[in-house]
């Protein structure tokens, strides 16, 4: 179980480590959040200018704060909420549809031996390895046959194709760790196999289960390839093929454009936050094992 | 390793036959009996649709002259677009692009974010929100990032280019010079990407025995002896799989290229993946298309070979010490 240790931020042995090069050490951690927060920071400064500011003098290094009642008035130029909610639509189907396939084909390959079962490992495995590219030709080509272009379904059954066995490996890695003594305990006293599953099993691993969500919801709430193939509704389309079809635009100014960007990432990055310890003990359980 | 297997009650662990498994009634015990299959057949018979038989159809599709318009099929030609892909110059610099970029992008995204994690695993004051903040970039969409960079590249109004002037190095067109297409991609890939390996590698970090560190300490071996002696050795096998992984993906990558520079300028960004959607959906070619995607899989998967290769070796000689 000493792999399930969760990063603290108790600093252990303090004294070891602060006397290693304090002041090098300060330089390369301002570095490292310069170079992960500036564009976020400068997003949210974009934001917040004026045309004036951003087009003719340069977007201050200070964000306008001064500025922010203008925002209430972008939301009526673009359809923000509206696309937020489609990818809301996406996300949450994905997670869901992929969750109980994942954990159910977790279940069979981390707890029986059968024949095939090498094989079908590596079919989980090789998907990693398959472009979308490769697939979306023909994928557009039965969808149009099937009448799922144009449709959220569609993309919740595409995006879940690619997101189901990255989910699959995260949550078997979780069952792999439980001891099979509980379920051996359950069988004798006469547990069917889905009972033990849903009853035992399933409270046990929900950290993986957790973490498998938050991966398969942000598949299905950032991608673009599919949807943006796949729907031309201007009214189906999530944020990513929303805000994607101002690039290239100059009409549309960009204190606009990255205010509905900040809106469509906000929620992704308070999740993230907020599961952040989660995710890092099931990916990194997932990507390891996998 | 966990088996299957029931263990008969108060038998010695791990010695007595397999037990007939439990279920009530037919369906019960067809259910225990086949559990294994009907557990998995979901996952596989969906893959089998959305992913195997699309990826089946596509080789097929890449075989024939199918266009845009007629999606269901067009005549056969054999392997007449391989031949056109395989003399054409632009084919072979997309190779190259994809090779170049899946290159920097694993070497800077792992080299930045293992380093990130070692720096960020030490103990400091404020260490969770400065974690936090190394790692947003990753829960930023891809489309959101393609935005930011695309402003801060900005030919007038751009923050690289007014800092670059102020520095007296001159403004560059960022996005529309092919001397720096792929350099900008590469950027906001990195960007992107390093905090998912800073949050692999701070994980596997957190695992490596202290005990065994302090003791080489105790020994007189220096932080960086120790280091390579107890860290390094732990954290090779989770280094080695976040490489691989990275540069699979590298290789597939579609998005953030596409909305950047969408394959410019002059097709110095146009990587294999980008390359295949241009062709389907600009110039209309799902079977050269087709050809393409199929071709890049080919590389992915000879990537996938030589790394095994190598990791078979270096486990050899890691198991002969």
């Amino acid at each position: 179980m000493t792999t399930m240790r969760i990063p603290t931020d108790l600093p252990r042995r303090r004294g070891v480590g602060a006397k290693f090069g304090s002041l090098g050490k300060a330089v390369l951690i301002t570095l490292l959040v310069v170079f992960a927060g500036f564009p976020v920071y400068w997003m949210l400064g974009t934001s917040l200018g004026t045309e004036a500011s951003l087009y003719r003098d340069g977007q201050p290094l200070i964000p306008e704060f001064q500025n922010i009642g203008q925002w209430g008035g972008f939301l009526s130029e673009i359809p923000i909420f509206r696309w937020l909610g489609n990818s809301f639509v996406i996300a949450a189907g994905t997670t869901i549809l992929s969750l109980v396939l994942a954990t159910m084909a977790a279940y069979a390959l981390s707890r029986y031996r059968f024949h095939g079962r090498g094989v079908a490992g590596f079919i989980f495995f090789s998907t990693q390895m398959l472009p979308e590219a490769l697939i979306i030709v023909p994928l557009y080509a039965i969808f149009a046959g099937a009448g799922l272009l144009n449709s959220h379904w569609g993309l919740v059954l595409a995006d879940t194709a690619f997101v189901m066995p990255v989910a699959m490996f995260i949550i078997k890695s979780g069952i792999d760790k439980i001891p099979f003594e509980i379920e051996e305990a359950a069988r004798i006293d006469g547990c069917s196999r889905v009972r033990i599953l849903t009853t035992i099993v399933l409270p046990l691993i929900m950290p993986s289960i957790a973490a498998a969500a938050v991966i398969a919801f942000f598949d299905g709430w950032n991608e673009f390839m599919f949807a943006n193939t796949f729907i031309s509704s201007s009214d189906l389309w999530p944020a990513s093929v929303g805000l994607s079809s101002f690039l290239g635009q100059f009409y549309t100014p960009m204190n606009v454009v990255m205010f509905c960007a900040l809106l469509f990432a906000l929620p992704a990055i308070i999740f993230f936050l907020w599961a952040q310890r989660g995710i890092v003990s099931g990916l990194t359980a997932g990507s390891v094992k996998g | 390793m966990a088996t299957s297997t029931l263990e008969a009650p108060r038998s010695t662990p791990r010695a007595a036959p397999p037990k007939r498994p439990r279920g009530s009634g037919a369906v019960g015990r067809f259910i225990e009996r086949n559990g294994a299959y009907l557990f998995l057949f979901p996952a596989i018979v969906y893959l089998a649709i959305f992913t195997v038989f699309p990826l089946i159809r596509g080789l097929l599709l890449s075989f024939t002259a199918t266009k845009l318009v007629n999606p269901a099929g067009g005549k056969p030609v054999g392997v007449e677009n391989y031949e056109y892909l395989l003399s054409s110059d632009k084919f072979w610099t997309s190779v190259v692009t994809t090779l170049l970029y899946t290159l920097f992008t694993v070497i800077f995204s792992v080299g930045i974010g293992t380093a990130g994690a070692l720096l960020l695993n030490t103990a400091f004051k404020g260490r969770g929100i400065i974690r936090a903040i190394a790692t947003i970039p990753w829960a930023v969409p891809t489309v959101a990032a393609a935005l930011i960079f695309v402003w801060i590249y900005n030919n007038e109004q751009g923050i690289l280019n007014r800092t670059t002037s102020a520095l007296g190095m001159g403004q560059h067109g960022w996005l529309v010079d092919p001397q720096y297409g792929l350099f900008a991609v590469t950027l906001a890939t990195v960007w992107k990407l390093t905090p998912l390996v800073m949050l692999v590698m701070l994980s596997a970090l957190q695992s490596v025995p202290q005990e065994l560190r302090e003791a080489t300490w105790v020994d007189g071996a220096t932080r960086f002896q120790s280091f390579l002696a107890v860290t390094l050795p732990h954290l090779m096998p989770t280094l080695r799989v976040i490489t691989l992984l990275m540069t699979i993906w590298s290789i597939r990558r579609f998005e953030i290229i596409f909305l950047i520079t969408g394959g410019g300028p002059l097709d110095v960004t146009n990587t294999l993946v980008v390359n295949v959607y241009r062709t389907a959906f600009q110039d209309q070619n799902l079977g050269r298309a087709a050809a393409i995607g199929a071709l890049g899989l080919v590389l992915s998967l000879l990537v996938t070979v030589v790394y095994f290769i190598v990791e078979q070796i270096q486990e050899r000689q890691e198991s002969q010490r």
